[in-house]
């Protein structure tokens, strides 16, 4: 039993994160991440391109993903695997809620079921798969 | 629209187009600028002394991250944006798949899922370069959005030694916007 996966068991829910999501948000992490979409910044686009308002990229999703997860972990969290499928948009004004449960331990690693909802719906819905700190420098990057 | 699928065959296994370099290496700018806009205060990822403590060599990228490192720039994505609006097509296997879905009225993309394995840690200094294929192209389908297909691209993502990082499919629809039926 490791330091992440002491006292854990299968079906605990996970503590809530309600993240607030406005304009800025949206196109501050499109572009922080390179994505020069215009659906993901251009209201008029995104309007054309059949959607009532610019909406929040995968990528962002998926970091927020990674900080809800490693927040409730700790910072010597490695996250091994996500998979993850998108529902309703996150639109401007959205408030997305993360939540989740426990759905595997083993000795070294923890399976987790995660979700994101906004109002409409469930926006992500992932499984996420975490493994214990890194156990020294040496191995960084080459654990397999 | 037979004729459409019939032809997503020469396109399935195809290598998309040339490996997407990256324009500079992972670097601690790029990587507080992200973790700013996500508002994560996980330490590991701007102080390299708490990355140390946790058994790292050096500050870490975000693992959502991995894909900002090959996007092609600003100036790239207008003059693709340009190409496309002009009708001119490169001759890779993705940009033709879709133009031809383009002149098919599939004009729109969102991305439906990704699934991402995250073999190594991205560290400053590491130049990551992402080989992307063709994996798979669904039959159209009526979808909430409209018409349109489902494509799945593999993206293999490795460092300068050819080390594989993290192992992507990444799913999109490309869709016909006209084509969505009036809400009920």
């Amino acid at each position: 039993m490791s330091a992440l996966t002491a006292g854990l068991v299968v079906g605990q829910a996970l503590p809530e994160l309600a993240l607030p999501l406005d304009r800025t948000t949206i196109v501050a992490t499109a572009i922080a991440s390179q994505d020069f979409e215009d659906v993901h910044h251009d209201p008029g686009k995104a309007n054309d391109r059949g959607t009532p308002d610019i909406f929040m990229s995968i990528n962002s999703t998926n970091g927020f993903l990674d900080r809800y997860v490693t927040d409730l972990f700790g910072p010597a969290t490695r996250i091994r695997k996500v998979a993850l499928r998108l529902g309703v948009p996150n639109f401007p004004g959205d408030t997305m809620t993360f939540s989740g449960s426990v759905a595997e331990v083993t000795d070294a690693a923890v399976t987790l079921k995660v979700a994101g909802h906004n109002a409409r719906g469930a926006h992500v819905t992932a499984t996420v798969t975490l493994d214990q700190p890194v156990p020294n420098p040496q191995n960084v990057g080459g654990i397999q | 629209m037979e004729e459409l699928e019939a032809r997503f065959g020469e396109f399935v296994g195809e290598v998309a187009e040339p490996p997407r370099v990256a324009r500079y290496a992972v670097n601690e700018a790029m990587i507080r600028n992200w973790v700013e806009a996500h508002d994560d205060l996980n330490p590991v990822y701007v102080d390299v002394e708490a990355a140390r403590a946790t058994g790292r060599a050096d500050v870490i990228c975000p693992p959502a991250m991995v894909t900002t490192w090959v996007m092609q720039g600003y100036r790239r994505w207008r003059q693709v944006q340009a190409l496309r609006a002009d009708g001119v097509q490169e001759d890779h296997a993705y940009s033709r798949l879709l133009a031809l879905l383009d002149e098919h009225g599939f004009t729109s993309v969102v991305a439906t899922a990704q699934e991402q394995e995250y073999v190594r840690e991205l560290t400053p200094g590491t130049r990551v370069t992402c080989h992307f294929t063709i994996e798979d192209i669904s039959p159209i389908k009526r979808t909430g959005l409209g018409n349109g297909c489902f494509i799945t691209l593999r993206k293999r993502y490795v460092d300068q030694a050819d080390q594989l990082l993290v192992d992507e499919k990444f799913v999109i629809l490309r869709f016909d916007p006209t084509t969505k039926e009036p809400a009920a």
